[in-house]
């Protein structure tokens, strides 16, 4: 992640807003009476699949590698979790704008998280 | 002969080059790329690939360089960057895994989003091996594959689907330069394990 405000608000709003779409769109085909199981894994691709797509968008304005790998996970799990939802009972358009959007938030924190560890001088790939 | 497979990709390629690497991409890691290339030193310096010329203006200038691809497209337009450049540049329409240039004719070489690139990574990480000096070093801007789940299965995925139309995602790069008989002496990572820096040199012996 990115220490300049432009970038950080970048990777918020990307996640944010596909994880919020993610979860609408799983709406249109997901509904009670689905096999749970089935649609967590059906939207868990779908999910991957759109982020994909979305980042490709996105990463025009705010980095391709930066914004595809943490909005693919984004879709991936908003997906999923919107999709068994679903599956369970009647869910409001507003509730699945919110499961998006703090899923979204969420993974951009655990990236944040796990780059926070990663980057820097690697003394284990020296020869 | 050059292969006529890449360079048919990257000349497609070239017109989406600056739309989609151009913007955002480029102002995350212009300050990292300068740094990298801060290291430009007197004397000869090969830079591979040059694409569209998007990394010229982090070059210090007052350099001589030799800048190489595979795409005639690419130099095209990246000629009116070669332009600006305020030092000594020369564009050359060269496949990386066949150099004309004598043994260890570069004093140094740089490369930038490279060897995600080109279809045989440690074959023209020989060849650069082969055109640099004895002591001579390496300096890479690249974005590899990871080690670490779960970015590693999607790297893999998404490089089954990149690879048609542009780079590999999921290369080990640093193990292709050490297998090409370079000393790694530093890996630097930018964002996660992917996108990193590296540094290495030619041994003298």
């Amino acid at each position: 992640m990115d220490h300049r405000l432009y970038f950080i608000a970048g990777d918020l709003i990307s996640n944010i807003s596909v994880g919020s779409l993610i979860a609408l769109s799983a709406a249109l085909l997901i509904g009670t009476g689905w096999n749970m199981f089935i649609a967590m894994v059906v939207m868990m691709a779908l999910g991957m699949i759109l982020g994909l797509l979305l980042s490709l968008a996105l990463g025009i304005l705010f980095g391709a590698m930066e914004i595809m790998v943490p909005v693919m996970l984004t879709g991936m799990f908003s997906g999923m979790f919107s999709g068994m939802w679903l599956a369970m009972t009647d869910v409001a358009p507003l509730q699945l704008v919110y499961l998006g959007a703090v899923t979204g938030f969420a993974v951009t924190c655990i990236i944040w998280l796990v780059n926070t560890h990663l980057r820097g001088i690697s003394s284990s790939e020296l020869n | 002969m050059v292969d006529l497979v890449t360079q048919d990709k990257w000349n497609k390629a070239a017109a989406s080059i600056d739309l989609m690497t151009g913007n955002g991409e480029q102002k995350r890691w212009f300050p990292f790329k300068s740094r990298l290339f801060g290291h430009m030193q007197p004397g000869r310096i090969l830079f591979a690939s040059l694409g569209t010329g998007l990394d010229i203006p982090a070059f210090p200038p007052g350099m001589t360089i030799t800048a190489i691809d595979i795409s005639p497209e690419m130099l095209r337009r990246a000629q009116p960057r070669i332009d600006n450049y305020q030092g000594e540049m020369k564009a050359e329409l060269v496949d990386i895994h066949e150099m004309p240039y004598p043994d260890g004719h570069f004093d140094q070489v740089f490369t930038s989003c490279t060897f995600c690139s080109v279809p045989e990574p440690v074959a023209a990480l020989n060849a650069l091996n082969r055109v640099l000096k004895p002591g001579g070093r390496l300096y890479m801007f690249e974005h590899t594959g990871s080690r670490y789940f779960p970015f590693k299965s999607m790297l893999d995925v998404m490089t089954i689907l990149a690879r048609k139309i542009g780079p590999e995602l999921n290369r080990s790069t640093v193990d292709n330069v050490k297998a090409a008989g370079f000393k790694v002496t530093e890996v630097n990572n930018l964002f996660l394990d992917i996108v990193k820096t590296i540094k290495a040199v030619k041994p003298l012996n």
